[in-house]
């Protein structure tokens, strides 16, 4: 941390706030909030002197209330930086006549009550988004009785007990008697992979938190009893196992089995019945304390975060990545990198790992002083648009901005748009080109497709990732279906305009085939929403118009289905073989006739 | 060995467990034990044990749970229920095994006689002197064997 806060490229805003943040891929501006610190920043030396005079006395958050601090204080020993602060909502004010002690006692001159908060605007890149993780609180887990007794803590309160630096000096006190326990007991899970209380994920560090601080405990005290409650221990990582076989080894005693009560007697002693599921025994189990594996969940910040930045969320709450497997650090929108707890619950060499990724993602696009975009975005044609404001909504990116009010044709942003088409469709005056998949291109190929015998073929528009890729996959495979599907590409679903599907009627066509990736896993982040809407409408269109909304089909096939794609198809054959000719020249002459 | 007419009568137990009562999801149990270690009637019976009968269930021996008479100790106080971290219904599963065996009349035959006492008096246990000699002693006034509302009611539900 220090590193950083020393480093001469890098600016680092503590005790700030991000207000908003606009722009696109190399040209984000962020709107920072720094609140005042009304200690100079520069000239602290962190000698402490206003500390002690400080008669202010709070609970201190870093060491999660064990311990008290003053209303200046530095947030913690190794703080970057080193300046005191102070929190201005508990200090008593700079007035001689009620205190202002710490002006007197600073030597340095370096407290100002006269600053104040500041706004401030960067300019920057690209944005790694490492806004970490909030701890479970299992109050609400009354069978453990956290808050109800004092000799239950969380791993975290824990944690700060048996660190040396903690208030307790590293002895794992217990808070009643503040003597060390003779027996101690961890239960694992608490608010993780569960449905009703907490979360359903699992929070990945308990278990090795747990089992790193068995050994600590056993290294120092050899004798303690140590009773470990769990229904799994996931100890996958490096050299995980081998740590939890050591644990196992030293004695820890593990017990398979979440407690059911927790009370405690009158020397604050705790009883925990808990079924041993590997004897099928219901024990009693007498400890000192009681450690409470606490899991993860999502910051706070998250949402605010990821409406500001336009990202998406997993269903836990985190931040959902671009790729799974491909793009594990990248977010969906070009520019923007995730690290640690904030995309899913981690460890520290994990979130390390995340974190030197990310930035190297960063510094891949940043290096070169420019951005290479691919050639298929799409063009605003500014003698036709009239400045509706239609793309703006439908556009994944937030790459197109209109002044709607101003009545100023709409502008695609080049470096933003990644290429869906979703605004050309959904142009009501059709003044968004699509380059590479234009109107014209596509009309043309539904055309030259239901050019000879249209009533024998399937008309179908594949997305290029998932359908397309599906399609392949099924030719791949050597799985059969029907030969008469005619398949036309785009490079999203999105990208179908309401126009070729009634063109491709028009032109003879019995049915009609809208695919694309299914809803979750679209590459354009939401498009294919936009598609589910289109063909809706379009249906209700054709019902009105008295012709058979079945004929116009929607598909959502990936790129493993082959099979499905196979089978998409087979029931599409179905359909195109109960729509009778008179049927469609009926639909060809109600069609032109509107034209 | 489990003959194989038995599993499909299990299965169905099971099929009818989740249709007719909506009580579905026995198979997420990952059998951590909080049902069984925080239930009041184990502590006191240790024949009884919430995790075990839907352990059963999940292995398919539904059949032989109906048989049993641990499924009547549970005391309804939705404690397994109100707890249970893949939000299993335990407590109105173990209710709706007990609909099942008394259907198919394998109800404990103390179950029975106080289900009579209930139709024909309106009351969970019979009233006798020793009780109005209590009562008499608090002050208290005598109380009617039957109560003729909760009869009254309970010919007119059936």
């Amino acid at each position: 941390m220090t590193d950083v806060g020393r480093h001469p490229r890098i600016t680092l805003y503590t005790m700030s706030e991000l207000l908003d943040i606009k722009g696109y891929v190399g040209n984000f501006d962020a709107r920072i909030l720094k609140k005042a610190r009304y200690v100079k920043e520069n000239e602290c030396t962190a000698c402490g002197e206003c500390a002690k005079a400080c008669p202010v006395i709070r609970p201190d958050e870093f060491n999660l209330g064990l311990s008290s601090r003053k209303a200046i204080y530095s947030p913690f020993p190794q703080a970057v930086p080193s300046a005191y602060a102070i929190n201005i909502s508990e200090c008593l004010g700079n007035n001689p006549v009620v205190c202002g002690k710490c002006v007197e006692a600073c030597d340095k001159k370096c407290i100002d009550f006269h600053m104040s908060d500041q706004e401030i605007v960067e300019k920057v890149g690209t944005i790694i988004v490492a806004t970490g993780l909030e701890p479970y609180d299992p109050t609400e887990l009354d069978e453990y009785g956290y808050t109800r007794f004092q000799n239950v803590v969380t791993s975290l309160e824990f944690e700060r007990l048996i660190n040396a630096g903690g208030p307790s000096g590293g002895d794992p006190v217990r808070p009643t008697d503040k003597k060390i326990p003779k027996s101690i007991g961890f239960v694992q899970c608490v608010g993780s992979r569960s449905a009703s209380r907490g979360a359903a994920y699992c929070s990945n560090i308990c278990c090795m938190n747990t089992i790193k601080s068995t050994l600590v405990l056993k290294e120092h005290y050899p004798d303690m009893d140590i009773k470990v409650f769990y229904l799994d221990i996931r100890a996958f990582g490096k050299g995980f196992e081998d740590l939890y076989m050591r644990s196992r080894r030293l004695g820890v005693n593990y017990i398979r089995g979440f407690p059911g009560t927790v009370e405690e007697d009158e020397n604050k002693n705790l009883r925990v019945t808990v079924e041993n599921t590997a004897s099928s025994k219901l024990e009693i189990h007498e400890l000192d304390m009681l450690v409470l594996a606490i899991g993860i969940k999502p910051a706070e910040s998250t949402r605010k975060l990821q409406e500001m930045l336009g990202l998406q969320l997993t269903p836990d709450g985190f931040f959902l990545e671009a790729h799974p497997k491909l793009q594990p650090v990248d977010a969906a929108t070009r520019g923007i990198f995730y690290a640690g707890c904030a995309e899913a619950p981690k460890d520290i060499k994990e979130s390390v790992t995340q974190a030197s990724a990310a930035s190297a993602r960063a510094i891949r696009l940043m290096h070169k002083g420019h951005i290479t975009s691919e050639p298929i975005i799409s063009e605003v044609m500014e003698e036709r648009c009239k400045s509706c404001g239609r793309c703006v909504e439908v556009c994944p990116y937030k790459a197109i901005t209109c002044d709607v009010k101003n009545k100023k044709p709409a502008v695609v942003n080049a470096a933003a748009c990644a290429g869906c088409g979703t605004c050309a469709a959904e142009c009501p005056f059709d003044a968004i080109e699509m380059n590479h998949f234009t109107s014209i291109q596509i009309m043309n190929q539904v055309n030259a497709l239901l050019e000879e015998k249209p009533q024998e073929k399937i008309l179908a528009f594949a997305c290029n990732w998932c359908s397309y890729a599906g399609a392949d996959y099924a030719g791949v495979s050597r799985i059969q279906y029907p030969a008469n599907v005619r398949v036309i590409r785009t490079m999203c679903s999105g990208r179908v305009d309401e126009d070729f599907i009634w063109e491709g009627f028009r032109k003879g066509a019995p049915v009609v085939l809208v695919s694309g990736c299914h809803i979750g896993d679209c590459h354009y982040i939401n498009a294919n929403h936009w598609t589910e809407k289109r063909i809706e409408k379009v249906r209700k269109k054709m019902a009105k118009l008295g012709l058979r909304p079945e004929r116009l089909q929607l598909a959502w096939i990936s790129a493993a289905e082959g099979a499905r794609f196979a089978n998409v198809m087979k029931e599409m054959e179905k359909l195109r073989a109960a729509v009778t000719e008179n049927e469609i020249s009926q639909t060809v002459t109600l069609l032109k006739e509107k034209k | 060995m489990v003959d194989s007419n038995l599993q499909t009568e299990d299965r169905d137990v099971l099929q009818d467990l989740a249709e007719r009562y909506g009580v579905e999801g026995v198979r997420s149990c990952y059998a951590c034990g909080t049902c069984a270690a925080g239930c009041p009637a184990r502590r006191v019976n240790p024949a009884y044990n919430p995790r075990k009968i839907i352990r059963m269930l999940v292995l398919n021996e539904a059949k032989s749970l109906l048989e049993k008479d641990t499924i009547w100790l549970c005391s309804s106080c939705y404690t397994c229920q109100e707890r249970c971290p893949q939000g299993i219904k335990i407590t109105d599963l173990i209710t709706a095994l007990r609909n099942l065996a008394v259907q198919q009349g394998r109800s404990p035959s103390g179950v029975g006689m106080q289900a009579n006492l209930v139709r024909s008096q309106g009351r969970l246990y019979a009233l006798d002197e020793f009780d109005d000699k209590k009562r008499k002693k608090a002050g208290l006034p005598s109380l009617s064997p039957q109560i003729e509302e909760a009869v009254r009611l309970l010919k007119e539900e059936s």
